[in-house]
């Protein structure tokens, strides 16, 4: 589009039609009677001969043959207004590949005078009903298509007469002021653009609702309720004289009530031609959601796999990072270690950053690595995540991991921060605990238990015993997307940069 | 940027995002904001038919949720052709014919209407063109689907993947245009029995059926988050100021004469007449 621009600003001035006063996109050639004519430019896409079909006989059949070339320039300018002062105004390009349009609508009629920038008709192309405007101040000698007509782009929409009128240039237009279209009169019975003014006329929001949706006026309703209330059966009835719609025998559809926020307990029960929506908790009911999750994960096949860490490496690290830190707002953990090379584990097994969805039987290897973590709150507990983990430095992740730790304790951890995770972290070990056997927190199909860094003892080939620093991890895994084989090959990369965190380093940017 | 890239119309998305920077600098426009909620849908377009034609400011309407089910044609939508029209009798669905283009939807609770009313230079460096438009929308909602869901603008569609989720329709005016989003938080499956395949589909539907087509929002955020995250995508383009119902009465006084229509039984019984013509057996 932007090339268009250029290319139309380019051109000397001929006639064109111009689809709004600043934009100089749209710009074709007219051409006229004779076939001779220069072709039309722009990024039409139809080419060949253009036969305008006419909705009936009383309309002149033209046969115009013409070829379409791309960004082909005329010189030809008002030179070419032939003597009459009849021109052809084409249907202008309305969008990159849009090749026709629907008429909608006109906005004017054969000997009406028209002004610039004045709306002539109204067309649909795909999804978009567009106003076209006239380029030119004249008169509508000759309309060429009625509403219902498909019409290709480039082809002559109507003829003006423009005799005498000469073509403004773009810097002396000016824009008119905004003027409804004169459309036809398609009120509604008992127009309610009037605001509802009930003036005593007793009815409950929802029975003013059903007679706005049917057009009624509710003043004119007879009621029949206690103290004249107007009641739905006598919009039902009201409506039903007016012929927009029959009383049926059994009540009528009506909302069903929504998530149990709505006061609205005066529809009528009735039936309910949809299924209820879950209800969805707000942050305040961590208790509430966990029985909700829970039972829901129950529901998945499950299983575990457990593995021992030694994190003799990562001991050396968190203590080096906290040892030479200079910033007293930042505390150096082995969590936010732990979540950078989980993250890169997950970039070589995707499947274990995923979501499945059973209604489709689908599994949607998801982008982002927003690893949820797991807090025990005194409100209960909350799984806030951090976003895209891969694109994060350990330093950063460490800072979002203090903010979200604080915002849980203080529970004012947004609905943002709680949605989107796509695998869970649970550090059970800070409380403590050898492990744990996690569920999942759906729709992910991952979570994993981390017990706590204890210190072990392991043999050595010499058959001395040493200290090691060990941590067991037990992987949650749905079985219905991932295998043993997978979650443990997974397990050993992660593993790997654990015990090698200068591993990390390898894949640095 | 690299999200950037997944557009084809690339360069112009360069050009917004460049503007948008400057856009901050100079101040930018201002967008009034109205809520509602379980609004009739024929109300709710009534209204933004009148603020598209009457009025001079940017709007932004979103409508959490419509209150009874409804049918809601494009402009030129035939019954005939979009709808079971037996069943749509039968259970005395509304049907109506709504002012933008585009194609047809059944509205309940379960729907987000988020609707952008603006003037044709209010997006700095967006053409007034159905195109560009529906461009320059893919760009507002991809920042509110970044790292939920695999987002996309998808012909005219906003699709999760190969689903589709939101359905778009406008209208272009003079010097203004409009251009809406009806939203499938939820949907229940027996009401898409009342829409027939569409003749007309985008190229990606490959012919499915509407189960096998569309999905579900609800299972990719919650509403409130979405809702939240719309609003802030939007105040990078435009300075928002919430208002409410009340006051649109108060300011817009003129008589307005709307072209959305509620079909009546009577058109309703010729559509199903002229279509059990044309098929010997009823299909769902």
């Amino acid at each position: 589009m932007l090339i268009g621009r250029r290319i139309w600003q380019q051109r000397p001035r001929t006639w064109s039609w111009r689809w709004s006063s600043g934009g100089t996109l749209m710009r074709l050639h007219s051409y006229r009677t004779s076939p001779q004519k220069p072709p039309i430019l722009g990024f039409l896409s139809s080419d060949g001969a253009a036969t305008i079909r006419t909705a009936n006989n009383s309309f002149v059949d033209f046969s115009i043959p013409y070829m379409i070339n791309k960004c082909s320039y005329t010189t030809h300018a008002l030179a070419d207004l032939s003597p009459s002062g009849i021109v052809d105004v084409p249907l202008a390009q309305t969008g990159e590949g849009i090749a026709e349009c629907e008429l909608l609508q006109w906005f004017v009629k054969e000997g009406d005078q028209v002004e610039e920038f004045q709306p002539l008709c109204e067309v649909q192309s795909d999804k978009a009903t567009i106003e076209i405007t006239s380029r030119y101040k004249g008169k509508v000698a000759q309309i060429l298509y009625v509403p219902g007509n498909i019409v290709k782009v480039g082809e002559t929409l109507l003829k003006m007469d423009v005799e005498g009128s000469i073509v403004s240039t773009l810097s002396s237009s000016d824009l008119e002021s905004i003027k409804p279209p004169a459309l036809e009169t398609t009120e509604l019975p008992g127009s309610e653009l009037n605001k509802n003014t009930k003036g005593g006329t007793l009815s409950t929001p929802a029975v003013r609702n059903l007679a706005k949706l049917y057009g009624v006026e509710l003043n004119d309703v007879h009621g029949s309720g206690k103290d004249g209330r107007v009641l739905k059966e006598d919009v039902l009835k009201y409506a039903v004289q007016k012929g927009i719609v029959e009383v049926p025998a059994v009540s009528v559809d009506s909302r069903a009530p929504l998530f149990g926020d709505e006061e609205n307990g005066q529809y009528a029960s009735a039936e309910v031609k949809w299924q209820p929506d879950d209800k969805t908790v707000p942050l305040r009911g961590f208790q509430r959601t966990m029985v909700k999750t829970m039972s829901m994960a129950a529901k998945v096949p499950h299983f575990h796999y457990v593995e021992e860490m030694n994190c003799d490496a990562l001991v050396e690290l968190k203590a080096s990072f906290q040892n030479n830190n200079s910033d007293p707002n930042v505390k150096h953990t082995f969590l936010p270690i732990l979540i950078k090379s989980l993250s890169m584990a997950l970039s070589k097994y995707p499947f274990m950053n995923s979501c499945f969805n059973e209604e489709s039987v689908e599994v949607i290897l998801k982008g982002s690595h927003n690893i949820g973590i797991a807090m025990a709150t005194s409100h209960g507990l909350a799984v806030p995540n951090i976003k895209n983990v891969q694109s994060l430095s350990i330093l950063e992740i460490t800072k979002e991991l203090s903010r979200l730790q604080r915002l849980a304790k203080e529970n004012k951890l947004s609905p943002v921060d709680i949605y989107g995770g796509t695998i869970t972290l649970s550090n059970i070990g800070a409380i403590g605990g050898k492990f744990g056997s996690p569920l999942l927190n759906l729709p992910e199909v991952a979570i994993i238990a981390m017990g706590r860094i204890q210190k072990a003892a392991h043999f050595a080939e010499d058959g001395d015993v040493y200290p090691v620093s060990t941590m067991t991890v037990n992987i949650g895994a749905d079985h219905r997307v991932l295998d043993g084989a997978t979650v443990a090959r997974f397990c050993n990369e992660w593993k790997q940069f654990i015990e090698n965190p200068e591993f990390l380093m390898l894949h640095m940017r | 940027m690299s999200d950037v890239r997944r557009f084809q119309t690339a360069p112009f998305s360069m050009l917004v995002l460049m503007m948008k920077q400057q856009a901050g600098k100079l101040g930018l426009p201002l967008m009034n904001l109205l809520r509602l909620n379980g609004t009739p849908i024929l109300q709710q377009l009534h209204l933004e038919e009148k603020l598209l034609r009457t009025s001079s400011d940017n709007w932004c309407i979103i409508n959490d949720g419509t209150d009874t089910p409804a049918i809601v044609m494009g402009v030129s939508g035939k019954p005939s052709e979009l709808l079971e029209v037996g069943p749509v009798l039968r259970d005395r669905i509304p049907v109506i014919r709504r002012f933008t283009g585009g194609g047809t939807v059944i509205v309940d609770s379960g729907t987000v209407f988020i609707t952008l009313i603006c003037n044709k230079d209010a997006v700095p460096g967006m053409q007034p063109y159905p195109r560009s438009i529906m461009s320059w929308s893919g760009l507002l909602y991809n920042e509110v689907f970044r790292g939920i869901g695999d987002f996309k603008l998808r012909e005219n569609d906003y699709v999760f993947g190969e689903r589709k989720f939101g359905g778009n329709a406008q209208s272009i005016t003079k010097n203004r245009w409009i251009h809406h989003t009806s939203f499938l938080w939820d949907y229940a499956v027996g009401n898409m029995a009342y829409l027939k395949q569409p003749a007309r589909a985008p190229k990606y539907r490959l012919g499915r059926d509407h189960t096998e087509f569309i999905c579900r929002m609800k299972e990719y955020l919650p509403r409130s988050v979405f809702i939240e995250k719309t609003v802030e995508s939007i105040e990078s383009y435009f300075s928002v100021n919430p208002t409410n119902s009340e006051a649109i009465d108060a300011s817009q006084g003129a008589e307005f004469v709307h072209s959305t229509m509620l079909l009546t039984r009577q058109e309703l019984e010729e559509a199903s007449a002229s279509q059990l013509k044309t098929i010997g057996v009823s299909s769902v």
